[in-house]
C-alpha cells in the first residue's frame, strides 16, 4: 500500500473513530459543566441508544427511524432521570450523584438484559450506506464518512446553539454562577433538566449511529465510558473546546496507536492522559480546580 | 413458648426422614453440572444448562434410566477453578452425586480431574478443550466426549492443506487462548507447506477494527486467520465486510461459532473453520435431536448443545451397558464404549477416555429457510484422521 495512501486511510479512520467519542463525551461535558454532576450512566445511556436504534430499525426497517427515535427515547429518559432523582439531591454533596448515576447504569443493564436478552443484537445498514468510495485506490466505507459528517455537524450545531442562542447564553450563565441566575428570575432548575436531556440524547444518538458498527451488545456501555471520561479529563472538565480536542487526540492515539504498536495501544490512551494532567492539571482547555 | 416450639421441631426433625422414606421407591439418580452460569461464559453454561434439562425431560418421558429418574443438579461457577472445585465437593460429598458433567473451562476440569478418584466419581466433558486433558493431565475417572481444541485445528489443517493460498496472516485477540490459538495455526501451516506472513493481537474489548484492518490490508496475505470471540469478534467481522476485506482474501478460523457469527450476520458469510457441533450435520440421530430441540425451545441448537447433548448420550449408553450407576461400573463401561451418536459413529477409546469421532469444516453460507447466515458442511474428515496418539496432545 502507498504510504500516503495508508496515511490518509488511517486519518479518516481516526476521525471517524473521534466523531462517536465525540457524542458520549459532550454530554459527559455538557453535564458537568452546567451542573457538576459526573454522570456514570452515561455508558448506559449509548448503550440503550444502541439497542433502540436495533429495535427500532428492525420494527420499522428504516434507519432514519432509529437515528431520530434513539435520542427520544434517551432524553425521555434522561430528563425523567433528572426531575424524579437528581432534582432531589442538588443540595447534598458530590457522593450522592455518583452513588445515584451509578446505580442508574447497573439499573438500565439489567433492564436492558431483561427486554432483549444476553445476545448482541444488530441490523444491516441501508444500501446506500453499506457502499464504498475510494481513497486513493483503496476501498472506505461510506458509512464511516457519514459518521465524520455527523460529528462535525455535531459540533457546529452545539457551537453555534452555546455561542449564539439565547438558550446558549442561559446554559452559560448556569455553568457560570447559577444563584445569580436564578436571582435574575430565569429557572435553573429547568435549565438543568433541560442539559441533562440534551445529554443524554446526544449519548443516545452516538449509540445509535455506532450500532452498525458495533452491534448493541451488553459490553458496550462500560467499555465505552472509560474513553469518554479520558476525553474530558483530556480536555478539562465541562469545557466544549476541550471536548473536542480530547475526542480527536484520543481518536488519533487509538487508531495510530492500533497500527504502530497494538500491543502498547490500550496503554497511550492513558499514557496520553497522564501527561496532560501532569503538564496542565486542569485539562488542555480547563480551570485547575 | 418451650412446649408450643416442640411439636414445630419434631416436625422439622421429621421431614427429611420421611422424604426420604417417599424417595426410596424410584430414588433419583442425580447428575452434578458446576458450570458457568455467569460471568465470561455465561452465554455457554447456559447452553449447558437448558440441554441438560431438555435431556433429562426426553429420559424421564421414557421411565428414566434403569427406572430410576434422572434429576440434574445446577451450581454455578463463573468459570474460576476454585469455586468449580468447591461446589463439585459439595456435590459429591453433600449430596451423594458420583457423575460430573458440563464444567466450563478447562481450567476448571484440571482443577477437578486430580480429585475423581479420592471422591470415587467421574467426569465426562463436553466442552473442555485443552489437549493435556487426554494427555499429561488425564486420570482414569476422566473422559472426553467433545472435539477437542487440537482435533479441530487438525481438521482444519487438513482442509487447508488442499486449498491454493500459500501466504496467512493471523489476528486474534491479546490473551492466552488467542495467542495459543495463533501458535498452533502456525505450527500446522508449516506442516502442510504454507507459511506465516505476520500477526497482530488486538487488546480484549477492542471495538474500532479499523487499524486492525488497514494493517491487514497493508500485509497484503493471500488469506487471513482469525481468532476472535464474542463481541469483539463480531464488531470485527462487520467491520472488515464494511471495508470488503473478505473480496480480498478468504478468512478462516479455528471454531465457527454461531454465538459469534450469529451477531455479524451477512457479514459471516464466507468465514470457514473447524466446527465442534453444528446443527447442519445431516445425519438421521442430529436431524432428530435438532427437531426435538426446535420442539422445545423454538430455537437451533448450538456448539455447546450439541456436545452436551452428545456426552449424555454417551453417559446414557455406559448406564444402559453397565446396568448399574457406580462409578465402577459406569468407568468400566465407557472403556472402548460404542455408539451412534449425533456427530456419527463414536468410540470412547480405553486408553485416555477421548471419544474418537468424525472432524468438520464448515462454511457460513446464507441458506435456505434459516433467518441469518448459518454453517454449512464443507469437509468431513474421519476419526483416525483427526484425532491424535494416545495421551497425546498434538500431532507431532
Amino acid at each position: 500500500m502507498d504510504p500516503l495512501a495508508l496515511f490518509t486511510l488511517q486519518v479518516l479512520n481516526a476521525l471517524s473513530l473521534s466523531a462517536l467519542l465525540f457524542f458520549i463525551a459532550l454530554g459527559l461535558t455538557l453535564i458537568f459543566g452546567i451542573m457538576r454532576v459526573v454522570n456514570f450512566a452515561h455508558g448506559a445511556v449509548f448503550m440503550l441508544g444502541a439497542y433502540c436504534g436495533v429495535a427500532v430499525q428492525s420494527a420499522t426497517g428504516s434507519f432514519a427511524a432509529s437515528l431520530l427515535a434513539a435520542p427520544l427515547a434517551g432524553a425521555a429518559l434522561g430528563l425523567a432521570f433528572e426531575r424524579s432523582a437528581l432534582s432531589r439531591l442538588y443540595a447534598r454533596e458530590h457522593s450522592a450523584f455518583l452513588l445515584v448515576t451509578f446505580g442508574l447504569a447497573l439499573a438500565l443493564t439489567e433492564a436492558i438484559r431483561l427486554v432483549w436478552g444476553a445476545d448482541a443484537r444488530q441490523t444491516e445498514l441501508p444500501e446506500a450506506l453499506a457502499g464504498i468510495v475510494f481513497v486513493m485506490d483503496e476501498p472506505f466505507p461510506v458509512y464511516r464518512l457519514l459518521l465524520i459528517g455527523a460529528g462535525g455537524l455535531c459540533w457546529l450545531l452545539c457551537w453555534l446553539g452555546l455561542q449564539r442562542t439565547r438558550l446558549g447564553l442561559l446554559l452559560r450563565a448556569a455553568s457560570q454562577n447559577p444563584t445569580m441566575t436564578a436571582a435574575l428570575g430565569n429557572d435553573v432548575g429547568r435549565v438543568r433538566a433541560m442539559v441533562f436531556a440534551l445529554a443524554c440524547a446526544l449519548a443516545a444518538l452516538g449509540g445509535a449511529l455506532a450500532a452498525p458498527l458495533l452491534s448493541a451488545s451488553l459490553g458496550l456501555g462500560s467499555n465505552v465510558i472509560i474513553d469518554a471520561f479520558v476525553i474530558v479529563m483530556i480536555g478539562g472538565m465541562g469545557s466544549f473546546i476541550g471536548t473536542v480536542a480530547g475526542s480527536l487526540l484520543v481518536g488519533f492515539a487509538q487508531t495510530f496507536g492500533n497500527f504502530y504498536v497494538p500491543e502498547l495501544a490500550l496503554g497511550m490512551t492513558y499514557a496520553l492522559m497522564i501527561t496532560v494532567l501532569v503538564l496542565r492539571p486542569g485539562g488542555l482547555f480547563g480551570r485547575p480546580e | 413458648m418451650n412446649i408450643t416450639r416442640r411439636p414445630a421441631l419434631a416436625a422439622l426433625l421429621a421431614a427429611p426422614a420421611l422424604s426420604g422414606i417417599s424417595r426410596a421407591q424410584g430414588q433419583p439418580l442425580k447428575l452434578g453440572v458446576p458450570t458457568a452460569m455467569t460471568g465470561t461464559w455465561a452465554a455457554l453454561g447456559s447452553q449447558v444448562v437448558r440441554t441438560c434439562r431438555l435431556w433429562a425431560k426426553a429420559v424421564n418421558a421414557e421411565g428414566g434410566l434403569l427406572g430410576r429418574p434422572v434429576e440434574f443438579l445446577f451450581e454455578d461457577t463463573q468459570g474460576v477453578p476454585a469455586n468449580c472445585l468447591r461446589k463439585a465437593q459439595e456435590m459429591v460429598e453433600r449430596d451423594r452425586v458420583n457423575i460430573l458433567l458440563g464444567l466450563m473451562a478447562s481450567s476448571e476440569a484440571l482443577a477437578v480431574m486430580p480429585k475423581l478418584a479420592d471422591w470415587n466419581a467421574l467426569f465426562i466433558s463436553s466442552v473442555n478443550g485443552a489437549g493435556s486433558i487426554t494427555a499429561e493431565a488425564w486420570v482414569p475417572n476422566a473422559f472426553r466426549a467433545n472435539t477437542s481444541g487440537p482435533m479441530g485445528a487438525r481438521a482444519l489443517a487438513l482442509w487447508l492443506r488442499n486449498s491454493p493460498q500459500t501466504d496467512f496472516f493471523s489476528l486474534s485477540l491479546d490473551y492466552a487462548w488467542g495467542r495459543s490459538s495463533v501458535e498452533t495455526f502456525e505450527g500446522l501451516l508449516a506442516g502442510i507447506g504454507k507459511r506465516s506472513i505476520g500477526s497482530v493481537f488486538a487488546p480484549v474489548g477492542t471495538r474500532d477494527y479499523s487499524s486492525f484492518i488497514t494493517r491487514i490490508r497493508q500485509a497484503n496475505p493471500q488469506a487471513l486467520y482469525i481468532a476472535l470471540t464474542g463481541d469483539d469478534g463480531t464488531a470485527f467481522l462487520r467491520q472488515a465486510a464494511q471495508y470488503r476485506l473478505f473480496e480480498r482474501m478468504p478468512v478462516v478460523t479455528e471454531t465457527v461459532d454461531m454465538l459469534f457469527t450469529r451477531p455479524a450476520g451477512d457479514a459471516a458469510i464466507g468465514l470457514v473453520g473447524g466446527s465442534r457441533y453444528s446443527f447442519a450435520y445431516d445425519h438421521p440421530a442430529n436431524n432428530a435431536f435438532v427437531a426435538r430441540f426446535r420442539a422445545e425451545y423454538n430455537e437451533l441448537p448450538d456448539t455447546y448443545d450439541g456436545e452436551q447433548w452428545q456426552a449424555l448420550e454417551v453417559l446414557r449408553a455406559a448406564v444402559l451397558k453397565a446396568g448399574a450407576t457406580d462409578t465402577q461400573s459406569v468407568v468400566a463401561a465407557l472403556r472402548d464404549l460404542e455408539l451412534n451418536s449425533i456427530k456419527g459413529p463414536l468410540k470412547i477409546r480405553g486408553c485416555d477416555g477421548q471419544a474418537e469421532q468424525q472432524g468438520f469444516v464448515v462454511r457460513v453460507a446464507r441458506r435456505e429457510g434459516f433467518p441469518v447466515p448459518a454453517p454449512e458442511v464443507i469437509a468431513t474428515f474421519s476419526a483416525a484422521e483427526v484425532t491424535p496418539a494416545c495421551r497425546a496432545s498434538n500431532f507431532t
